[in-house]
């Protein structure tokens, strides 16, 4: 006879190789739609560039690094220097990193708290469901922008304030999409027979709705790095952006520092292109990838094809 | 009911929040100067009531808001100003923003969209999508800086900022609104590329739920053409969704106004709302926030009597 710890290990490994089925089976399904691949590329290059930053043009620019500023493009400087004679182009691969970090960070939170209200909104109803909806849509037709920054103004930009206000702004939609998926899920044979076994609401939530919500969460937390990077990017032109000691400027801050500094005027565009150019490619990323997760995970979109 | 929430959220953010406004007016590290045997800081905040309990202020925000009082700017032209007086001026001038661009965004979406959903999958449709998402993810204060980059300094062909020309006031009336038009051009195409996904993504998505339906293999059975089968039996369904979609764009335009308004130059509540945040002037900054909530539920209040205009379902109910 097999031992119990024996036993456990066995399930385990069951489990396991199910999962790896069900993850090769999902992967095979992402890979053949286009968007989500191409998505998939951008996101892996800017996170390739952003972790190996110091290898690609060195460390951090530091006060000793300064040189004159505004310079033009030189061979030294590809896209010139910054209005404090930093290289610009090593500021902005180093961007990279600020603007990622924010957009996982703040999809993390929003994530939680979207879920969070999605999941109980739709599963108790009632009153409850009343109150949270309401509140969603109402957080859901506030304009972002004046929100955002009222919000980092008063609390003073620091990293958590910024990725607090982002997540603020962030979580409505994905409350939205989880509450009218928990409404049909709830509906569901299974759980009735959950109940009549005798579980209790959490433990229903937990074992029996989540994991099957569980697949639009992750489309949805995609998605909203995507925004999440495009807001950081406005917080930070209107000179909200993350700052104090060790702080690493964002491409938002670098376009708002040229902004300032008339660097258009100048003629140096390439002060001011390269970051919005690339937070256009970092949101499309998320983005492409976002919409063909959820067609892939929503089974009420790929009715349409 | 909602515009109370809005009130409330508003009163919430400036008083309960930690920060204290005291502090940006008083420069740093003067928070106990002493002024004529007063002290300062402590004269401020019993001036601005802080030191009220907050039930107290809470009675007393409405009481002013419901008189159109929304508090003394901090520092708008030395300050002193009613935050009111310093809006009101300018709201015409970013309606005017707003209305044209949201005019041209909405029509060449709903082309755009028109052709995208009907050509669903082919080599045109991808572009269009595609060319849209691209616009969509573009940040518009770098939109609307390389407009101006390309063609107003490069190529100087528009005017780089302002709403008119500088010897405006000697045109003709005719000649006069033609110049406006010319100003408002990059900003409005700044904002069309930026918001066209909006119209052109959902439309598409509505007519590719429409087309499969029953009607639609009726009409193309009796012989209508493919204009017609659009127009008469396509359109009236896939619009609906649109309208719909729209009440969180209308959430967009007052984020776009604001960036696009202060590039070029445009003296509306956009502008006023980087000049507030970059002295952290709170009055002037809820005030803002305040009047742009509020135009948006107003737009989607408009928003849902079109909706009960062209669905006549609902009209019937």
């Amino acid at each position: 006879m097999v031992s119990r710890a024996g036993q456990r290990a066995t399930v385990f490994r069951e489990r396991l190789r199910l999962d790896w089925r069900r993850f090769e089976k999902f992967m095979q399904l992402l890979l053949h739609n286009k968007l989500a691949v191409a998505g998939l590329v951008i996101i892996l290059v800017f996170i390739f560039i952003s972790v190996a930053a110091p290898l690609l043009v060195g460390s951090y620019p530091s006060q000793f690094d300064r040189t004159t500023s505004l310079q033009p493009p030189s061979t030294a400087h590809p896209f010139g220097t910054d209005w404090q004679g930093f290289d610009v182009l090593k500021l902005v691969v180093y961007g990279g990193r600020v603007s990622l970090l924010i957009g996982f960070v703040s999809s993390a939170v929003a994530m939680l708290l979207g879920t969070t209200v999605g999941l109980v909104a739709g599963y108790y109803g009632r009153v409850t469901d009343q109150l949270l909806s309401r509140a969603t849509d109402f957080f859901l037709v506030i304009p972002w922008l004046p929100f955002v920054l009222i919000l980092v103004a008063i609390l003073t930009s620091s990293l958590a304030t910024i990725i607090f206000a982002i997540a603020i702004v962030s979580w409505p939609t994905t409350a939205r999409i989880i509450r009218s998926q928990v409404l049909t899920v709830k509906e569901r044979q299974f759980i009735e027979r959950a109940r009549a076994v005798g579980s209790g609401n959490g433990f229903i939530l937990r074992k029996h709705i989540l994991p099957n919500v569980m697949p639009l969460v992750w489309a949805e937390a995609v998605l909203t790095i995507s925004s999440a990077v495009f807001t950081e990017a406005f917080l930070s032109f209107f000179g909200l952006g993350w700052k104090g000691p060790g702080a690493v400027e964002s491409w938002g801050q670098i376009a708002n520092e040229a902004y300032t500094n008339l660097a258009l005027l100048r003629g140096l565009w390439l002060y001011f292109a390269p970051p919005g150019i690339f937070i256009t490619l970092v949101v499309l990323g998320f983005a492409m990838l976002g919409y063909g997760l959820e067609e892939v995970l929503n089974p009420a979109l790929k009715r349409r094809r | 009911m909602t515009v109370y929430l809005i009130a409330s959220l508003n009163f919430f953010i400036v008083q309960v929040l930690p920060g204290d406004p005291t502090r940006v007016l008083l420069p740093r590290g003067s928070s106990n100067v002493t002024q004529g045997g007063s002290d300062l800081r402590a004269q401020l905040i019993r001036q601005w009531g802080l030191d009220q309990p907050i039930t107290t202020r809470y009675v007393l925000y409405f009481a002013n808001l419901l008189q159109g009082n929304l508090g003394t700017t901090i520092t708008y032209q030395k300050g002193g100003f009613p935050v009111a007086g310093v809006i009101a001026p300018r709201l015409s001038t970013t309606l005017v923003l707003v209305g044209l661009a949201t005019a041209a965004t909405m029509w060449l979406g709903l082309v755009l969209g028109r052709i995208s959903g009907w050509r669903r999958g082919r080599p045109i449709d991808v572009s269009i999508t595609m060319t849209t998402l691209i616009g969509y993810s573009m940040p518009s204060f770098w939109v609307s800086l390389m407009l101006i980059y390309t063609l107003a300094f490069v190529l100087p062909i528009f005017p780089p900022f302002g709403v008119q020309s500088r010897n405006a006031s000697t045109f003709d009336p005719l000649t006069r609104v033609l110049d406006q038009l010319y100003h408002y051009f990059l900003p409005v195409v700044t904002f069309v590329i930026t918001n066209v996904a909006w119209f052109s993504l959902t439309l598409r998505n509505s007519l590719t739920d429409t087309l499969p339906e029953d009607y639609m293999l009726t009409a193309m059975a009796k012989g209508l053409t493919e204009r017609e089968q659009l127009r008469k039996h396509a359109m009236p369904n896939a619009r609906l969704p649109v309208l719909t979609a729209s009440a969180l764009y209308f959430g967009w335009v007052v984020s776009g106004a604001i960036v696009i308004e202060e590039v070029f130059n445009i003296p509306g509540l956009g502008q006023l709302t980087w000049d507030a945040t970059r002295v952290r002037d709170f009055p002037l900054l809820s005030g803002v926030f305040l009047v742009a909530t509020l135009g948006v539920v107003v737009a989607n209040a408009i928003a849902d009597l079109l909706y009960m205009y062209l669905d006549p379902r609902v009209r019937e109910a």
